[in-house]
């Protein structure tokens, strides 16, 4: 004997059905874009300013961990389709003389809660974008709140110290990947599409480059990042050159 | 004059030069030695870079032994591990580094901090030193000594600068990282003076737009800042500047700069190192430079100078007295001669330029004194109707239409009245009873020389040679006479007067000739009078013709005679010495001027 079923429940299983065709049609035609940022030689240390030496104890193995990939990410910016993070509050602590964390990647609108929980002052501002964040002082245990409107990157220096350095990056897309230590990265979902990738390193973009995610399948992209002096001398040579 | 203003112009040509060489000379060398103090402030660049990094070294080094001791590497290990009591702890890593280093400021040592793994300050000597626990980890200098390296930097913290060097402390066996220590130097005003004293230069050091340390005057450095941050580019690429000038007050100075490392160099920190730029080389600058000793024997060349001068002095006294003293003296001394009657006129000829022009001045002068009529004399320029005056018209009336040489209607030579024309008669000359100057008769005349017509000018004559009559023109009686057969003395014809000459036609009279030139005809001596008359004859005769006036029956004795006799009567009615005569022309016509000689 036949079953009768109910021709509404029969229409929504055939609409549940074509959802979940419609998303694994979907899921195919989205990728993952991976690769390795290779960041130059002077990038691995830790430190944003040296002085006259620096030199290996001898005895102990120094620790390498860190260095320029922990303040490394990887965006891919004109994707089809993107949409900004949603705005959100995220709060640095400062304190011990440091910053965490030191890198943000977020959307308009979005507040950042500077805390000082130390025990010295700090002077922050946005020195390359003065009217995004004026020279103030935020002295211990006060906390400082400032809104980013604005698609852009946002570096807050401390003039007392520095080597604070906090990097806001208001993106107006999700597709984004810090880098691990061994500077790999991996954006998924990343529709079929033209797209810029662009790293930004230590307060600045380092790389930038065209892709098309729909021809990469599972080619892993090799991002090599030159540095200043290398990019300056390339153009001195090419100079030269003509 | 030439010669000296030649030498004149070149003497200021050279002192111009001279000048010009003693303002320019100094600039090369001033921008030279401005050079060469760059120079120097580069290699005290050099040199202070040097220091500062044998400084960072030794500090490294300092604070490496205090890693390696053993009481404060077990107290940090304590301490990291969190066993043992902390401020026993604290205590003594305090105790221990004032024993290791007993006095911190003649080591010029700001502070010792010592560290556990964490960044957590343990314990302080030197400044704040009691305070302690805070974390410091996050400052780089201290997070690279926590993952084992020696390092330096250079803080700018509170309007203060310090480098310090950090170690990392390792446990007793050396195996892992038990803490880190680090030591701040004092970096000011006793980094300036050691600066100084070592390089021999200026020193200011700067932090955040402010001089935070100089060893120059308060003050004096105000301007740096604001100097240096024009040339942040400069620095950036080649972490120094050129030597820049700076002008303190009246002074330029000569500035190099150049950044501290480390984080301080994110914050404006600069250490300058200034040199005096070397004097100015205005005129001031120069004399205010100069120094007794520039002026002494081996230095100076006096020689050189006293012999440039005097050869400059001889040759400008030699042409002064070449071309102005020397012919000022002879036109002098022939002046003197002129004076005492030795010469009649200066020899002009004899002088050159401005003298020669003066010289010939003079003569114009003496001519014109001599033998012109002057306003001195009374009767100068006036005519012999006028000396004579009205009554004792000559024969020469000269000026009036019926003058005797006018020529005309009238006749030309109309002789005066008795009274006013009287001259003495000459023994052999009867004086004509007609008032037409009749000839008077042969055998009482004395007859005249032989009169040369083409001497003096009249051309041939196809007369005797003897004769003195001329033949192409009227004579003086006959053509004022209006008496055409008249015969005049000398001429050729039977009678006394020779041949009749044509009638007289005076020429039309002309306008506007009243202010013909007068010609002078020159006055020699008394004894020369004759000369002087004939000459005043033939001046006559060449001045008729010249206005196409008849000179028939014109001869020159007669015409001499008539000269001396109006001489003679001029003489006695003015009393004057002598008489001077002149030809010129009048309405056209020639005529004759007397002007009495006073002296």
């Amino acid at each position: 004997m036949k079953t009768l079923r109910n021709p509404v429940s029969r229409v929504s299983s055939l609409l549940v059905a074509a959802a979940i065709s419609l998303a694994h049609v979907a899921a195919a035609h989205a990728g993952t874009v991976r690769g390795t940022v290779k960041m130059p030689d002077a990038s691995r240390s830790t430190r944003l300013y040296h002085g006259y030496w620096r030199l290996e104890n001898g005895n102990v193995p120094v620790q390498t961990a860190g260095g320029a990939k922990a303040e490394t990410v990887v965006v891919l910016e004109n994707v089809k389709g993107a949409h900004a993070p949603s705005a959100r509050t995220i709060t640095i602590e400062l304190g011990g003389l440091d910053a965490r964390p030191r890198l943000l990647i977020t959307g308009p609108g979005s507040v950042i809660e500077l805390k000082n929980t130390g025990k010295v002052r700090h002077e922050l501002s946005t020195p390359d974008k003065p009217t995004a964040m004026q020279l103030e002082t935020l002295s211990p245990g006060q906390t400082r709140r400032q809104r980013f409107d604005a698609l852009g990157e946002y570096v807050i220096r401390d003039s007392e110290y520095p080597h604070i350095m906090i990097c806001v990056l208001v993106v107006g897309t999700t597709y984004f990947s810090a880098v691990d230590d061994k500077g790999s990265f991996s954006i998924a979902n990343v529709p079929d599409s033209t797209a810029t990738l662009k790293v930004w390193a230590r307060g600045k973009w380092v790389a930038e480059q065209q892709l098309d995610t729909a021809t990469l399948g599972k080619e892993e992209l090799t991002i090599k990042v030159v540095s200043q002096r290398d990019r300056e001398k390339a153009e001195q040579e090419a100079k030269a050159a003509e | 004059m030439f010669l000296s203003k030649i030498f004149f112009i070149l003497l200021a040509l050279a002192a111009a030069i001279g000048a010009t060489f003693a303002v320019i000379a100094p600039r090369p060398f001033e921008r030279r030695m401005g050079a060469l103090e760059g120079q120097r402030l580069d290699r005290a660049q050099y040199a202070a870079e040097q220091m500062f990094k044998v400084d960072a070294h030794k500090w490294i080094d300092h604070v490496g032994k205090l890693g390696r001791d053993a009481i404060i590497a077990e107290s940090l290990d304590a301490a990291s591990r969190g066993s043992g009591e902390y401020t026993v702890i604290h205590r003594t890593i305090q105790d221990r580094f004032r024993t290791l280093i007993p006095d911190l400021a003649s080591g010029g040592i700001d502070s010792i901090v010592a560290l556990d793994t964490k960044g957590r300050v343990i314990a302080r000597v030197g400044e704040n030193e009691k305070e302690y626990g805070d974390y410091i980890g996050g400052a780089e200098i201290i997070s690279d000594a926590l993952r084992g390296y020696l390092s330096d930097d250079v803080w700018g913290v509170n309007g203060r600068l310090q480098r310090l060097a950090a170690a990392p402390v390792l446990s007793k066996n050396r195996d892992r990282i038990v803490g880190a220590v680090y030591v701040s130097a004092e970096t000011g005003p006793a980094l300036v003076e050691r600066l100084k004293r070592n390089l021999d230069v200026d020193v200011a050091l700067l932090l955040r737009g402010k001089v935070i340390a100089s060893s120059r005057g308060p003050g004096e450095m105000d301007g740096l800042p604001e100097l240096i941050s024009r040339h942040t580019k400069e620095i950036e690429t080649a972490k120094r500047t050129q030597p820049i000038t700076i002008t303190v007050g009246k002074r330029d100075l000569i500035v190099v700069a150049a950044p501290f490392p480390g984080q301080a160099g994110e914050q404006q920190a600069y250490y300058a190192l200034i040199g005096e730029h070397p004097a100015n080389s205005g005129i001031a600058a120069l004399f205010a430079n100069a120094t007794s000793d520039d002026l002494k024997w081996g230095q100076f060349p006096w020689l050189s100078l006293a012999g440039g001068m005097f050869a400059a002095i001889f040759v400008g006294l030699f042409l002064q007295r070449l071309e102005v003293e020397s012919p000022i003296g002879r036109l002098r001394r022939e002046l003197q001669k002129l004076a005492s009657g030795d010469v009649h006129k200066v020899q002009d000829s004899s002088y050159g330029g401005k003298v020669g022009g003066l010289a010939r001045d003079i003569n114009a002068a003496i001519e014109r004194f001599t033998h012109a009529p002057t306003q001195r004399s009374e009767v100068a320029g006036k005519d012999l109707n006028a000396i004579l005056g009205p009554s004792g018209g000559s024969t020469f009336d000269l000026p009036a239409s019926d003058s005797a040489f006018a020529g005309g209607t009238s006749p030309a030579f109309s002789p005066p009245p008795p009274p006013a024309f009287a001259p003495p008669p000459p023994p052999s000359f009867s004086a004509p009873p007609l008032p037409t100057f009749s000839p008077p008769p042969a055998p009482s005349f004395a007859a005249p020389q032989p009169f040369s017509a083409a001497s003096l000018g009249f051309g041939s004559s196809n007369n005797s040679s003897a004769s003195t009559v001329v033949d192409d023109g009227p004579t003086m009686l006959t053509a004022g006479g209006g008496d055409p057969g008249l015969p005049l003395p000398g001429t050729t014809k039977p009678s006394a007067w020779g041949a009749p000459p044509p009638p007289y036609e005076p020429p039309p009279p002309e306008k506007g000739t009243d202010h013909d030139a007068t010609r002078v005809v020159p006055y020699d001596a008394d004894e020369e009078e004759e000369a002087h008359f004939r000459h005043i004859f033939d001046d006559f005769l060449a001045k008729k013709r010249d206005c196409g006036e008849s000179t028939v029956g014109l001869t020159r004795d007669k015409f001499l005679q008539k000269l001396r006799d109006n001489k003679a009567s001029l003489v006695a009615k003015h009393g004057c010495r002598t008489v001077r005569f002149s030809v010129y022309v009048k309405d056209g016509k020639a005529a004759l001027k007397a002007t009495p000689i006073r002296e």
